[in-house]
């Protein structure tokens, strides 16, 4: 909103090149994330799609700086972020929504919301609580802020959660299956919730799910990986306008491209199923 | 949202009231008193084994004359302090060392051998030589006591330590945490709940054993006053000292409930 709306450089662009990932390279030597490339535009809202087990995951721990890779290099707005050479750290210019949450169960909301803020010392403690007010307010999240994060629904944790994540006005916000496991009406809430965000702070994302129409309805760009070892199969771009609701999901270009879409990866699930038989056998 | 913080306020009244009142409130003093009744009418008519107990007539004359004596206070403050002195040093020394194995991988390969081999001997195994290593009989009660909390405080950390869930150290190192903040944001509160369990099973062991200590190497407190009631052929007194142990661990474990709710807030609503 601030620093990167105000056009100094377009910030959130990552590069990921010829990347690969191979776990326990001594033991058992699974390969992960095998030579993938990706270029993601600064204000991008990129998805990835996958069959399980391929090596999504792997990809977004190493943006985030949670783990190496084995070769190959990740850029964020021409930094080296991590190379075979180069371990990376996480930071607050990319922050992680994760796939079972990870709201901090003994801190209320806001101290959840302003933790950012407090540890890296940017902020007096009562101009984060301030600020987070103001932003939860914004997000329609008033009315929480003393309660636990077990004393709200799931669909309101993952709200908070991604509030969490902009009180850092992050480059990146990486979202590793964030909506997984919810029912279909609070998808929606929370689809609508993220799309606003977005349309208000224009930031990367870098998404992760198995849900094509999440894929489609959410993202401009859709990529579609192979079975593990992760490649890119497939680039779908989505060019439905912005600001979306609803309504897209009716479209035409929505009902083609998701028909493209389960086509691919219809392929790759059928590959991955073989593929599992044949190490059964 | 207010609504919900409504409810939880109404409930707790409505539910107190009913808590007093309520049928399962009613159907324990019932069976209390038909349980003190029958003890009465057992040792009236001296049936086998229950006749050579005190009536509980007896055991209230002789309450009445143990609540008007020093010496029966004495006892109680002299257990409490063995207890709390005990306990707390057990927590002091113990919930540092439980994080401390818990978080570093080093220290646990070299420090927890140690205690796997310390940790099956019962505590008031240790009563003899604690007798001989310290000065004076209480020091080694208390650190019989000690011992009794001890383990379980650390044992029960360490679990809790390592099964911390690596998605909120992450989450804590991209939001920006430095190593500090890491231990006393995330390590510390995510092993709150475990430091509580530890304190809760402690509290009963530490009962346990500073009641059997007393009555092996001490000359006052609610064990000794249980034990030579029995040697003094005083058994009303025998029942008083077992219900004042009784009465004490629970007051305890009350304690150490309003304890744990202080510390972790946020297990207690939902
Ligand atoms: N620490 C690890 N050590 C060894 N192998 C691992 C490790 N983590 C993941 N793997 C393996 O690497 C592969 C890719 O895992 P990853 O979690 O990246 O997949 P994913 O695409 O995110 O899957 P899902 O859709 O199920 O979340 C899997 O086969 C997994 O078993
Ligand atoms: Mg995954």
């Amino acid at each position: 909103m601030n620093a990167s709306a105000s056009g100094m450089s377009p910030r959130g662009s990552i590069s990921i090149r010829e990347v690969t990932k191979i776990y326990d390279p001594d033991g058992a030597k699974v390969l992960a994330v095998d030579n993938c490339s990706m270029e993601i535009e600064a204000g991008e809202f990129c998805v990835l799609v996958g069959p399980s087990g391929c090596g999504k995951t792997t990809l977004l721990n190493a943006i985030a700086g949670f783990h190496g890779i084995t070769t190959g290099e990740i850029w964020l707005d021409g930094e080296l972020l991590c190379s075979g050479a180069r371990t990376p750290s996480p930071g607050a210019d990319r922050i992680v929504v994760f796939q079972n949450g990870a709201l901090f169960p003994w801190f209320t909301v806001l101290e959840n919301v302003t933790f950012g803020p407090v540890v890296q010392g940017g902020m007096s403690k009562a101009e984060a609580h301030d600020r987070a007010r103001t932003m939860l307010g914004q997000m329609g999240l008033m009315g929480i802020e003393n309660n636990y994060p077990s004393e709200i629904s799931s669909g309101m944790r993952r709200r908070v959660e991604i509030a969490r994540a902009m009180m850092n006005d992050p480059r990146v916000l990486l979202l590793d299956e964030p909506f997984r496991a919810m029912d279909a009406l609070t998808k929606t809430v929370v689809h609508q919730f993220l799309l606003d965000v977005y349309d208000k702070s224009r930031k990367t994302v870098f998404f992760i799910t198995h849900d094509l129409e999440e894929a489609i309805f959410l993202g401009s760009k859709v990529y579609i990986m192979t079975t593990r070892p992760a490649r890119i199969k497939k680039v779908l771009d989505v060019d439905i306008p912005r600001p979306r609701d609803f309504r897209a999901l009716s479209s035409a270009t929505y009902l083609r491209l998701k028909q493209e879409c389960i086509e691919a990866v219809h392929e790759e699930a059928l590959k991955a199923f073989k593929a599992g038989e044949r190490e059964m056998a | 949202m207010a609504t919900a913080t409504a409810t939880i306020q109404g409930v707790n009244w409505i539910r107190l009231r009913k808590k007093v009142l309520s049928r399962t409130t009613c159907r324990g003093i019932v069976s209390l008193v038909g349980f003190v009744v029958l003890w009465e009418i057992c040792v009236r008519l001296n049936v086998p084994i229950i006749g050579n107990v005190p009536a509980p007539s007896s055991v209230l004359d002789a309450l009445g004359k143990q609540l008007v004596s020093p010496a029966y206070w004495l006892s109680w403050r002299d257990s409490m302090i063995r207890i709390l002195t005990g306990f707390v040093a057990a927590q002091i020394v113990g919930i540092p060392i439980g994080l401390m194995l818990g978080v570093n991988r080093m220290a646990r390969d070299t420090i927890y051998p140690i205690f796997e081999i310390m940790r099956p001997i019962p505590p008031l195994a240790w009563v003899p030589a604690s007798v001989i290593f310290w000065p004076t009989p209480e020091l080694s009660m208390i650190f019989v006591t000690f011992l009794g909390a001890f383990f379980t405080v650390v044992l029960n950390i360490v679990g809790g330590a390592k099964s911390i869930d690596i998605r909120y150290i992450r989450a804590a190192h991209s939001l920006g945490s430095t190593r500090r903040d890491i231990f006393w944001r995330i390590m510390l509160p995510a092993t709150m709940p475990s430091i509580v369990v530890g304190m809760t099973v402690g509290m009963g062991v530490t009962w346990a054993v500073v009641v059997a200590a007393e009555m092996i190497a001490s000359q006052s407190g609610l064990g000794y006053l249980t034990w030579r009631s029995y040697v003094a052929g005083e058994y009303p007194v025998i029942i008083i000292g077992m219900l004042s142990i009784g009465v004490a661990g629970y007051l305890s474990s009350a304690g150490i409930r309003v304890l744990a709710g202080r510390l972790t807030p946020w297990l207690k609503v939902r």
